[in-house]
């Protein structure tokens, strides 16, 4: 393998943490490399964008626009990206590049056994490893895309993202954190799960704090209502020590995110009758969910939060993992303050109210 | 551990305007004066919060049973009034009605009151924790001697002439007093029992309650029987009798006469066949040497006599025996697994524990969860001393009276003395000492048998009214940790009552005691006499589950009950067997039939009505 490879398989034992698939891709690429199921993918790696915009010469104009947007209102950024934007969409990309893309995607059709195989084209950002920068959403995903011709021309799109307005403007901490570096983005190519039900899930409770469940959030079709916020989400609550269901609030829902075959494209389309008062999962998968939530908390060491999604014969995909940071960044309080166990008991039974940390 | 309860009207019926069953008018006069509802004291009861004691009681009370409740009426009331002095509760209070026992707690209020409670009760509460494990070992003496002291009580009918040795011993005492003295010293030996019965219970609760608390603080919504299987004994006696029978099974396929147990219906013809082998009179001999003290066990409560007791009926060892020896010849290994119990135990409890958030947390689980499991084996222990052993007993000294009323004319049968409050029969005795002394008919051998009828006829009404889990007036708050630990309730039980129809209603909430969910045909069973009709498969519905209901547990998919919280005696033994359970569903026998389809849901105590197709 060379030093600056153009794509690398997310099976690949070079891809975890692997810095040239961005933070996103490369944390996949853990993921696979701890046996979790990942559907299969490869990254068109920074060092694939890199050369393109070094051959095209279009780095010397991503360098003008990232030094001036720093401190343009977002209104007047397109007007200086516009040129940059169509230079990457159009400028010819470099034939030995655009080979490696197209025959490996030929790849992951063969492994997946279909010829036009349907996949998720995704930006990895090199940004997304600043710590508590999340850029949620920012970046491009494209879904459900078809064939060799589409993926070229999304992974343009994803490289095109990067100066966007949005991007450019996203403020950490009050610093321009895209805009004032000079990153790079990694195109990640995934078989698509035609999620029958999809979702995310917490090592622990996100309300409360509490280590010892496990919290599942699961609509009918693609993840993306859920991550969107545009499905009211089905909850599952489980015991991460029993593995039992202790709550389910099962959300009735009209409308799902799936491939529409006629439009040739993911929508958000009516949902079948008998679907919609029903609960999106057994509690044979919601407590294969916690399994699989447990493990990876475990093989992580900390508290993470995960994408998934069920296939259409049943089975789980690990889309997406990365720690949990609402909780996991505040500092411990204890429980209940306790001098000796004895005073505590007879503090209780003479009635004295106990300080419940969350109202329930 | 207050609930809120929304103030105004009385949100149940009034206890006043119960009606009286048709036909079973006068029902009263099978009571004391002071255990009825009277218009002297009637906005005292109005105001007051009355929920019906299904779990210790659920059949109509016989006359002479109330000397179980009248126990606890002031030995369970006194720990917290007068001894322990717990700051924000009085005792008890108790009435019946319509033959069934209605109880309601009694709160402190006054700020300066409960100041003044809170001293004694830190010293004294503070002493027995701090003690723990010593008084224990001085309670086992204290209950064993009380125990062997009741064995030592006979009752035998008055004889023609007083025997020689009354003469030659010139003790100046004869078989009269001799008799009233025995039933004097029957009836304090009861209800020195019972006062043993609660001079630990309240503190281990409370210890277990701090424990549990603090777990649902740190762990929001973990089931209530996680937390009890961290804390639970492993090796405790209740679980003893059964584990005997598993024993007795294993025997009986290794002497090869399992045979005779699975192909013979009824006990005392297994017996006779055993007796006609080598093997089958060692399996006797098995058999008689564990019986006492493991089959002094009660199917019900052990609080009414009329429970049967597997001493003397042992319908339900054998049927519980089948069910281990069809297990051993499919080649299963049927003793309990403790290493395996107590090891999960422990990987249980360090993982809960490895997610709490600091230290200190930590340090405060380890030191509440030893407390609680300190306290724990005297909370599960003393339900074998007391309730199955002692009671058992006693209820079979009380029958040995009966027969002696028998011999002398008073009753039909030795059953009937339930018919009387035991004050009657110290009545009932000195009219046959009078008889006997001085060469007269006694009035009792004609005044009692119509008395014993009627009531009879009034109680059997009783048995078929329902009656509704609570009346009066909710309080605001309930503090008493008996309530809530024992009958479960709680401010979503109180709600639950007053929200539900119990004719129409089809989804039941209850506490969840044990784990999983399952569907299945309902078994109603109102009298632990039709025990025997359930049929494997079938869903246990009843008032209350007793914990010598263990062996048909094997048979069933899954338990409900009308009343019970986590600890009460059941959830322990549903949980050791693995079965979901909902307890204090509060209308389950009145709602269901058996051959309902129901589905039972006992990770968040819910049970629902799928079919109401029973008959």
């Amino acid at each position: 393998m060379s030093a600056d490879p153009m794509i690398l398989w997310l099976d690949d034992p070079a891809a975890a943490r692997n810095p040239i698939l961005g933070g996103k891709f490369s944390s996949l690429g853990d993921s696979t490399a701890a046996g979790l199921p990942v559907p299969p993918g490869f990254g068109i790696t920074t060092c694939a964008y890199r050369a393109f915009m070094a051959e095209t010469g279009l780095q010397e104009d991503a360098a003008r626009v990232r030094r001036i947007c720093a401190d343009l209102p977002p209104e007047k950024i397109t007007a200086q990206t516009r040129d940059l934007v169509t230079g990457i969409l159009t400028r010819p990309l470099p034939p030995a590049l655009e080979a490696e893309v197209r025959a490996a995607y030929a790849e992951l059709a063969r492994r997946t056994a279909m010829a036009d195989v349907a996949v998720a084209v995704r930006s990895s950002g090199e940004s997304e490893d600043l710590a508590g920068a999340s850029f949620a959403g920012q970046y491009e995903t494209f879904l459900w895309i078809q064939g060799a011709d589409a993926v070229v021309d999304h992974m343009r799109r994803c490289w095109a993202g990067m100066f966007g307005d949005a991007v450019l403007s996203y403020r950490h901490n009050g610093e321009a954190v895209a805009a004032t570096g000079d990153f790079a983005i990694c195109v990640g190519v995934q078989h698509m799960v035609a999620a029958r039900a999809a979702g995310v899930m917490f090592t622990l409770d996100p309300i409360t704090g509490d280590r010892s469940k496990i919290s599942i959030e699961a609509c009918w079709g693609l993840g993306e209502g859920v991550v969107k916020g545009d499905v009211t989400p089905s909850q599952f609550l489980v015991d991460k020590v029993m593995f039992s269901v202790l709550k389910r609030k099962v959300a009735a829902q009209t409308e799902e995110y799936r491939f529409d075959a006629a439009a040739g494209r993911v929508d958000f389309l009516p949902l079948k009758m008998e679907c919609s008062e029903a609960s999106c999962l057994s509690d044979e998968e919601v407590l294969a969910l916690a399994r699989l939530a447990k493990r990876i908390e475990k093989d992580r060491g900390a508290p993470q939060d995960i994408e998934w999604a069920i296939g259409p014969d049943g089975r789980i995909a690990v889309l997406q993992v990365r720690p949990e940071t609402v909780w996991s960044s505040k500092a411990a309080r204890p429980i209940q303050p306790v001098t000796s166990p004895i005073s505590h008991v007879l503090a209780r039974m003479s009635g004295a109210v106990s300080t419940t940390k969350t109202p329930s | 551990m207050d609930v809120k309860v929304p103030a105004g009207k009385p949100a149940f019926l009034n206890p006043f305007e119960v009606e009286t069953p048709k036909g079973a008018e006068g029902w009263q006069g099978l009571y004391r004066y002071y255990a009825l509802l009277s218009e002297e004291r009637r906005a005292f009861e109005e105001g007051k919060f009355w929920f019906f004691d299904g779990m210790h009681n659920p059949e109509p009370l016989y006359p002479f049973d109330t000397i179980m409740t009248d126990n606890w009426w002031v030995a369970a009331s006194q720990m917290s009034t007068r001894v322990w002095a717990l700051p924000p509760a009085l005792g008890i209070d108790h009435r019946v009605i319509n033959g069934y026992l209605y109880v309601s707690p009694n709160a402190v209020t006054d700020p300066a009151k409960i100041a003044e409670r809170a001293e004694y009760f830190t010293r004294r509460a503070g002493y027995y924790f701090e003690n723990w494990d010593t008084i224990f070992t001085d309670w086992k003496a204290k209950a064993q001697d009380c125990i062997d002291r009741l064995r030592a009580i006979e009752f035998s009918p008055l004889p023609e002439y007083e025997p020689e040795t009354s003469i030659t011993g010139h003790a100046g005492r004869y078989s009269s007093l001799n008799l009233l003295q025995n039933y004097s010293r029957l009836i304090e030996n009861m209800l020195e029992m019972g006062s043993y019965h609660f001079e630990m219970l309240n503190l281990g609760y409370g210890a277990y309650l701090t424990f549990r608390e603090f777990c649902q603080n740190a762990f929001p919504g973990t089931a209530d029987q996680t937390i009890t299987d961290m804390v639970s004994g492993i090796d405790i006696l209740l679980f003893r009798p059964d584990d005997e029978l598993r024993k007795l099974a294993r025997q009986a396929v290794d002497l090869d006469v399992a045979d005779i147990i699975m192909k013979i219906q009824t006990p005392d013809d297994i017996l006779v066949a055993m007796q006609e082998s080598e093997a089958g009179r060692t399996w006797i001999a098995a058999l008689e040497a564990v019986k006492d003290p493991w089959f002094w066990y009660s199917t019900g409560s052990g609080y009414c006599h009329a429970d049967p007791v597997w001493m003397t009926d042992l319908r339900l060892p054998f049927t519980a025996m089948r069910g281990y020896i069809t297990a051993i010849r499919q080649g299963e290994d049927v003793r309990r697994p403790l290493d395996k119990i107590l090891e999960r135990r422990a990987k249980v409890t360090d993982e809960y524990r490895s997610y709490l958030p600091t230290d200190d947390d930590r340090e405060a689980f380890d030191s509440l969860i030893e407390l609680a499991r300190k306290v724990f084996p005297f909370v599960e222990d003393h339900n074998f001393y007391v309730e199955h052993l002692h009671h058992s007993i006693f209820w079979s000294k009380v029958r040995q009276l009966g027969d002696v009323f028998v011999a002398h004319k008073f009753f039909e049968t030795n059953e009937d003395i339930f018919y009387l409050h035991r004050h009657e029969v110290y009545d009932a005795i000195y009219d046959l000492m009078i008889g006997w002394a001085v060469g007269t008919q006694p009035r009792g051998q004609t005044y009692w048998k119509p008395i014993v009828a009627e009531r009879r006829r009034i109680r059997n009404i009783l048995a078929k009214w329902t009656p509704p889990p609570a009346l009066g007036t909710p309080p605001d708050t309930i503090t008493e940790p008996l309530t809530i630990m024992l009958w479960g309730i709680t401010q979503e039980t109180i709600e639950e009552w007053m929200g539900i129809d119990a004719a129409s209603a089809t989804e039941l909430r209850g506490i969840a005691a044990s784990a999983g969910k399952v569907r299945g045909r309902a078994r109603v069973i109102t009298d632990p006499d039709h025990l025997y009709d359930i049929e494997d498969g079938e869903i246990l519905v009843c008032r209350v589950t007793a914990p010598s209901w263990a062996p048909v547990f094997p048979r069933i998919r899954a338990a409900v009950s009308d009343v019970g919280g986590m600890m009460a005696h059941t959830a322990i033994i549903c949980r050791e067997y693995g079965l979901p359970a909902v307890v204090g569903t509060g209308f389950a026998t009145a709602r269901m039939k058996t051959g309902d389809m129901i589905e039972v849901d006992g990770n968040i105590g819910l049970v629902r009505i799928l079919d109401g197709q029973g008959t």
